[in-house]
């Protein structure tokens, strides 16, 4: 992460501070609307977080380019009725994918950190806590009677019971599988 | 310059094995010194404590060295790998996972078994007594009697909590008939040498409760008690060796006061890990007879998947790793590939937002009006699977210095080039089906693999495990270190750090090391005179 050590004038040619912020926290509106137990992302604020974060990851000029982006996918969102704005939302991530995932996951993570949206978690029957390091979770210990593997299975070939294995038929030196991993 | 009095070892790095070392020799009444170019981690350093740990773990506290941008850190080029690495005492013990298992004694064998390989000089007999050693001074917990290695003493500390996830994983094992076995770790089930037990927190990326050996913690007392001085922001320019070949000492900066400073030493051990080491010795111009400094990195084979089941399984909550799955870690040449590889189950991510923004495969929560819906589905259901096996080393793998790019004190950086070979890649593709037969086996509702390969298809390996860059062997031009962590070429210098490592094995790696470092640290104590004399104390 780089944090920067001096504050840089916004970028010429964006939107006003004030319309700047009002359009970061309509887009985080869209990502994360409140629905039953869970808040909106905008009424915890991820907004806040999203613009400090993006700041420190990339300068402030990100900032202006997420607004920028907005804009040259249909917004600002302010103006716009819900459906119209998911139209925009999915525009801005289909033509800036980079850019858009980075601020989604920031926004996930901010969301996530946040005292209330905690709560909805403890509302769903898991426990979570924001800070676990301090008390931890309740983990039952090992118990040797009920959790010791009894299956058997398993091997290993001792120092002296190694022995060579024919390797000519598989051919190691070759370069052949070129198509490997996940695009077989 | 300052010149400071000789000592009899100096040791270079504060990680876990110049820890290790400085403990044996400085226990021995030797007159020890390490230099550290990092800082002490405290405690209260670490992100644990605050409400923004998940942010701060992708980013300041991230284990990639080159995400984080620490000022402790050097640069380090790379065309693939992510890097983890911590630059201060306890090295990357302060980010580390912490899974303990062991090497098999075939891995020790490798020239035997196939010849793609060397063998080690040192068989697993060989170590086993420094593993049980290294065990009870770091404090490690586990279950003996696994089947599929051979027979150890018990941990110091009992198996962690058999949380849901190892339950689910082990239903899918036994459904499959393959090996499965309770994880070790690096981590006290209990209290253990004054330090508390696991409290389950699942924040496992380092510990500053100390309950994960933390090597600041857990060793670091006991060879500072002995006596070991350290110095802390000293970063090594160069090792400087006398006319005679020897290695004289280190010529070092005071990253405080920018001055320069020597210190001299009858016997010099690096313990800066598999990329410190190499860039060292390569900037130093020593220990490099044979052109091997540097070669045959290895990072394992590794593919990952995540698996979510219906049950509600809490897995965030608990140490990370769960059950270790041996049952393909010997070569079987059926499969079309030599080595081994195991199962390393984990439990889940113990971050909600790493559930909505993406862990082990970077599987995203949608966004929008599904959100809350998928999370509630996913949140508290999760498990993580890496498939790690011994990759086969490749001379073109190596840690170089770069050309241009330099540290703050103007040393070149250390370049990185790695990419997996024909064995390793088919190795890969049976991994990933195996992973897909778990998720099965396990009636996952959704699994997710991957393979760390970018959109342009290279393989960028998240690279916990950097070895094999000066490894250990019985012919000199053909290994940096004989058979006891020994330069050939210079007598009195020692590297006892995961460059060593002449085969991966299929597991992590920072156990093995540590039994090497103790087992070197304990020749050089008891042939330290002939060492110091000028002598080559070769009783290998």
């Amino acid at each position: 992460m780089e944090i920067e050590m001096r504050s840089e004038p916004m970028p010429k040619g964006g939107a006003g501070p004030a319309a700047a912020a009002d359009g970061l926290a309509d887009l985080v509106e869209v990502l994360l609307p409140g629905e039953g137990v869970w808040p909106s992302g905008k009424s915890v604020g991820v907004q806040a977080f999203l613009a400090l974060r993006l700041l420190q990851e990339r300068g402030r000029a990100e900032l202006a380019r997420v607004t920028a982006a907005v804009i040259a996918a249909g917004g600002p969102l302010a103006s716009l009725d819900a459906a119209a704005r998911i139209a925009v939302v999915r525009r801005f991530e289909a033509e800036e994918p980079a850019l858009f995932g980075l601020v989604r996951d920031i926004a996930y993570v901010s969301y996530y950190e946040n005292p209330f949206v905690a709560e909805a978690i403890n509302a769903q029957g898991h426990p979570y806590d924001l800070r676990p390091h301090i008390k931890g979770y309740p983990v039952p210990r090992f118990d040797l009677a009920r959790d010791t593997p009894r299956h058997g299975r398993g091997r290993y070939v001792p120092t002296d019971a190694v022995r060579r294995v024919d390797v000519s038929a598989l051919d190691l030196t070759s370069d052949a599988t070129q198509s490997w991993g996940l695009k077989r | 310059m300052t010149q400071n009095a000789d000592c009899d070892v100096l040791i270079i790095g504060a990680g876990a094995t110049g820890s290790l070392a400085a403990t044996v020799l400085a226990r021995a009444g030797l007159d020890v010194v390490c230099l550290e170019q990092g800082s002490w981690v405290e405690a209260g350093d670490h992100p644990h404590y605050s409400g923004d740990w998940t942010w701060q773990r992708r980013t300041n506290w991230n284990s990639d060295v080159n995400k984080r941008h620490h000022p402790d850190d050097y640069p380090v080029e790379s065309d693939s790998s992510q890097v983890l690495m911590w630059n201060g005492v306890g090295g990357s013990t302060n980010v580390y996972g912490a899974i303990w298992p062991r090497y098999r004694p075939s891995d020790f064998r490798k020239g035997d078994e196939h010849g793609l390989q060397p063998n080690w000089p040192i068989s697993y007999e060989d170590i086993a007594p420094f593993y049980e050693a290294a065990d009870r001074l770091i404090g490690t917990s586990g279950l003996a009697g696994d089947p599929a290695m051979p027979p150890r003493e018990a941990c110091p500390t009992g198996p962690l909590p058999f949380t849901r996830a190892a339950g689910r994983l082990a239903q899918s094992f036994d459904k499959l008939g393959w090996h499965w076995w309770p994880a070790e770790a690096g981590v006290i089930s209990e209290n253990y040498d004054g330090r508390p037990g696991c409290n389950g927190c699942g924040i496992c990326n380092g510990c500053p409760r100390g309950s994960m050996s933390k090597f600041s913690m857990s060793i670091w007392p006991k060879a500072l008690a002995a006596g070991t001085r350290l110095r802390t922001h000293a970063r090594v320019l160069k090792i400087e060796t006398g006319r005679d070949g020897r290695a004289s000492g280190a010529l070092y900066v005071d990253r405080n006061t920018g001055r320069t400073a020597f210190q001299g030493a009858r016997v010099v051990i690096v313990a800066a890990n598999g990329v410190g080491t190499p860039r060292l010795l390569l900037n130093s111009r020593i220990a490099n007879s044979s052109d091997q400094v540097g070669r045959n990195l290895l990072h394992h084979t590794l593919v990952s998947s995540e698996m979510w089941v219906d049950e509600p399984i809490e897995s965030h909550m608990g140490y990370v790793a769960s059950v270790i799955g041996r049952e393909f870690a010997e070569t079987d040449v059926s499969r079309g590939f030599v080595n081994g590889f195991q199962f390393n189950c984990l439990t889940g991510t113990s971050a909600a937002g790493e559930v909505a923004a993406g862990w082990v495969t970077n599987t995203k929560a949608p966004w929008g009006h599904d959100h809350h819906a998928w999370f509630e589905r996913h949140f508290g259901h999760g498990i993580g699977i890496h498939a790690i096996g011994d990759d086969l080393p490749n001379p073109d793998n190596r840690v170089t210095l770069d050309p241009t790019l330099t540290d703050a004190d103007g040393l070149p950086a250390a370049k990185l080039h790695y990419a997996p070979g024909e064995n390793d890649r088919r190795m890969m593709n049976f991994m990933l089906d195996r992973l897909v037969d778990i998720a099965k086996a396990a009636g996952a509702f959704e699994h997710k693999l991957t393979d760390y390969r970018d959109e342009d298809g290279i393989y960028r390996t998240p690279a916990w495990h950097m070895i094999g860059t000066c490894r250990m062997g019985t012919d000199p031009t053909t290994s940096v270190v004989n058979g006891w962590n020994q330069s050939w070429d210079v007598p009195n210098l020692f590297i006892v750090d995961g460059s060593v490592l002449a085969t991966g094995g299929v597991v992590n790696p920072t156990p093995t090391i540590s039994a090497l470092a103790l087992r070197a640290a304990t020749y050089i104590r008891d042939n330290f005179k002939a060492l110091a004399a000028g002598g080559r104390a070769m009783a290998a």
